[in-house]
């Protein structure tokens, strides 16, 4: 008996105890089990989506709705977690995007905001003891970049530039802190990578090719703003709060870049100073030029953006990435006009 | 080599031999089981397929797996395999890889286990550090490895060494601090030295057990394969699911993953067959 009663004793104590932990599980703040939650994915490159998380928008913009920000670390994750249906915005860069919307993915995502244009924020660096001045020199050379990345999209754009292909070079996958490790330690010859790593590397190297000027020869990356399509048809006002807080957080970027730069600071983990310096070298849009034919168009008319996601796509198909690019109509039909372009000034 | 000729301990002669079946006859069950088990897995995969209710990007087609199983391991359409490899290229590389990493953490293992079954001291400097670096996961330290060593094999034959290291050593330890007392002052009382003792009674009687740490280290290594080759592994098995799985390329992740777990089962089995050649005399001690 008195055994019986001590292992009942035991198995109790042990249930109570999971069911403590299962209580006692560390998370974000303010989630309130009774209001509908809105999943955002983030990734830390500087961009206003970090000044809107920072300050709190979009939590004061949506009081009736619990705001949950997950951070990610490369797009790619981002596809996969809204494959899964567990994500309603993401925070993304262009080329995942284009892979997204191809097959086999097709996943039910529309491009609602332009968070930044990549300018001289993400570049390709040679070490300058290989004394490799531009593209071309790069034959034979050992080269890193992140695959699936923005920056493995502009590398690839770049040597196709040059009169190369990926078979010249000696191409490995790294993320960016990996990259700087193997830099630092001579074990590669030139990275395509973006902020921070960039500036460290720049220290020691030549920038052959920028983003910018990729974007000047018609090979754009952008980051992007994409939402959920069955979330934007379920709760389109909801969707336009968040393009205006992104609006926002654009207007700020542009107008006062020292609060930006503090928040995207604080974000990051880095210092004012060293965050509005990054700020600086990306491509921020106002709202003329977002709402422009150039960008996303107005309700309705989709703009460029579609070509633009077109192209990387067709750019990635070629590269044996995707089995085959969708038409213009499915990139266009993956643009969210809805309200373009009076919604923005609302907010 | 002399057997230890100690009346057997009834537990260990109770145990069923390892790795081999009762009759030496071919027993049809022994064979159609599995094979019923794999055709059950199929079907019911192709239902759950065919049902339609997840994304095909979460469960595939076998016949999807299949195409993708070929693709790897053929030049289709001018693309080589996977990323300009062929699929046994990428798990010949994995296995280098596993092999070198495994020879340098087991030897490494079985002799600082011989050292710390033996000695007092040494065991009682050793063991925390030991402890800590099998709490640890590849994972965890894998950047550290890159930082010191570069990105090419040598982090990656160590995360290896390191992931074998510690099982192997801890078999061994306790493997030769068992061997029967009674034995070794036997040994001792008709004059042997103390490396014949280590020789002649604790090592044979070690053995049985050092294999089983020596497998588990097989094993531990070969599951830290995709960790190791998380930073310019490919070509290698572990590097190529990576790289799918950020193209969220599924077909290929589970031809991945595939190769991983039957080339496993047949190392292990391989081991079996060494181990049963090696120490004949496992459990009749």
């Amino acid at each position: 008996m008195i055994t019986r009663f001590r292992r009942t004793g035991v198995v109790a104590a042990l249930l109570t105890g999971l069911a403590l932990l299962a209580g006692c599980a560390i998370g974000p703040a303010g989630q309130d089990a009774d209001r509908p939650t809105i999943r955002l994915a983030y990734q830390t490159f500087p961009s206003g989506d970090l000044v809107v998380k920072h300050n709190g928008w979009l939590e004061e913009a949506l009081p009736d709705y619990n705001i949950r920000w997950t951070k990610f670390d490369s797009g790619a994750d981002i596809n996969t977690a809204f494959v899964a249906g567990e994500i309603d915005f993401g925070a993304i860069g262009s080329s995942p995007v284009a892979r997204g919307l191809s097959d086999p993915l097709n996943i039910p995502y529309q491009v609602a905001f332009v968070l930044d244009v990549a300018g001289d924020n993400e570049a390709l660096v040679a070490r300058n003891e290989t004394g490799v001045t531009d593209v071309t020199g790069l034959r034979g050379k050992r080269i890193a970049t992140a695959f699936a990345s923005t920056s493995h999209y502009s590398l690839l754009a770049a040597l196709q530039g040059a009169g190369l292909t990926a078979a010249d070079v000696d191409l490995i996958d790294l993320q960016p802190q990996a990259s700087l490790a193997a830099w630092e330690r001579g074990d590669v010859d030139a990275v395509y990578t973006w902020l921070p790593t960039l500036d460290e590397l720049r220290a020691t190297g030549t920038t052959l090719i920028t983003s910018r000027e990729l974007a000047a020869e018609g090979k754009p990356t952008l980051d992007l703003g994409v939402v959920s399509r069955q979330f934007a048809d379920q709760n389109p006002e909801v969707v336009d709060a968040w393009r205006q807080v992104q609006a926002r957080a654009l207007d700020t970027v542009r107008d006062d870049p020292q609060a930006a730069a503090q928040a995207v600071a604080a974000e990051i983990g880095t210092t004012p100073e060293d965050a509005a310096a990054q700020l600086k070298q990306g491509v921020f849009l106002s709202q003329e030029e977002l709402t422009s034919a150039d960008w996303l168009g107005t309700d309705g008319a989709p703009g460029n953006v579609a070509q633009n996601l077109q192209s990387a796509a067709a750019f990635l198909a070629e590269q044996k990435q995707i089995p085959s690019a969708p038409d213009l109509a499915t990139f266009q039909d993956a643009v969210y006009t809805k309200g373009l372009p009076d919604v923005l000034a609302a907010g | 080599m002399s057997a230890p000729a100690e009346p057997a301990a009834p537990a260990a002669r109770a145990a069923p031999p390892r790795g081999r079946t009762r009759s030496p006859r071919f027993d049809p069950r022994t064979a159609f089981l599995p094979l019923l088990s794999l055709l059950v897995f199929l079907g019911v995969w192709q239902l759950a397929a065919a049902s339609g209710i997840w994304n095909e990007t979460f469960v595939p087609y076998p016949a999807t797996v299949w195409q993708a199983f070929l693709d790897v391991s053929t030049t289709t359409d001018g693309v080589r395999g996977y990323q300009g490899y062929l699929l046994w290229e990428h798990l010949y590389m994995t296995l280098r890889r596993v092999l070198g990493g495994v020879v340098l953490g087991v030897a490494a293992g079985v002799l600082v286990g011989l050292l710390m079954g033996t000695i007092g001291w040494v065991r009682r400097v050793l063991e925390p550090w030991l402890t800590f670096l099998r709490a640890l996961p590849p994972l965890a330290y894998f950047f550290l490895l890159v930082i010191w060593l570069g990105i090419d094999e040598a982090p990656k034959i160590t995360l290896l060494a390191l992931a074998a290291f510690p099982p192997a050593a801890v078999a061994t330890t306790a493997a030769v601090a068992a061997a029967p007392v009674g034995l070794i002052e036997a040994a001792r009382a008709l004059g042997a030295t103390r490396g014949q003792v280590v020789r002649d009674v604790i090592v044979p009687a070690a053995l049985p057990e050092t294999f089983t740490g020596i497998r588990l280290a097989v094993g531990i290594a070969y599951s830290s394969v995709v960790a190791a080759e998380l930073f310019n592994g490919i070509p290698g098995i572990g590097g190529m699911v990576k790289d799918a799985s950020n193209y969220n390329n599924t077909p290929v992740v589970l031809v991945g993953i595939a190769a991983i777990g039957i080339s496993g089962l047949v190392i292990d089995a391989l081991l079996r067959a060494v181990e049963r050649r090696a120490v004949p005399w496992r459990g009749k001690a």
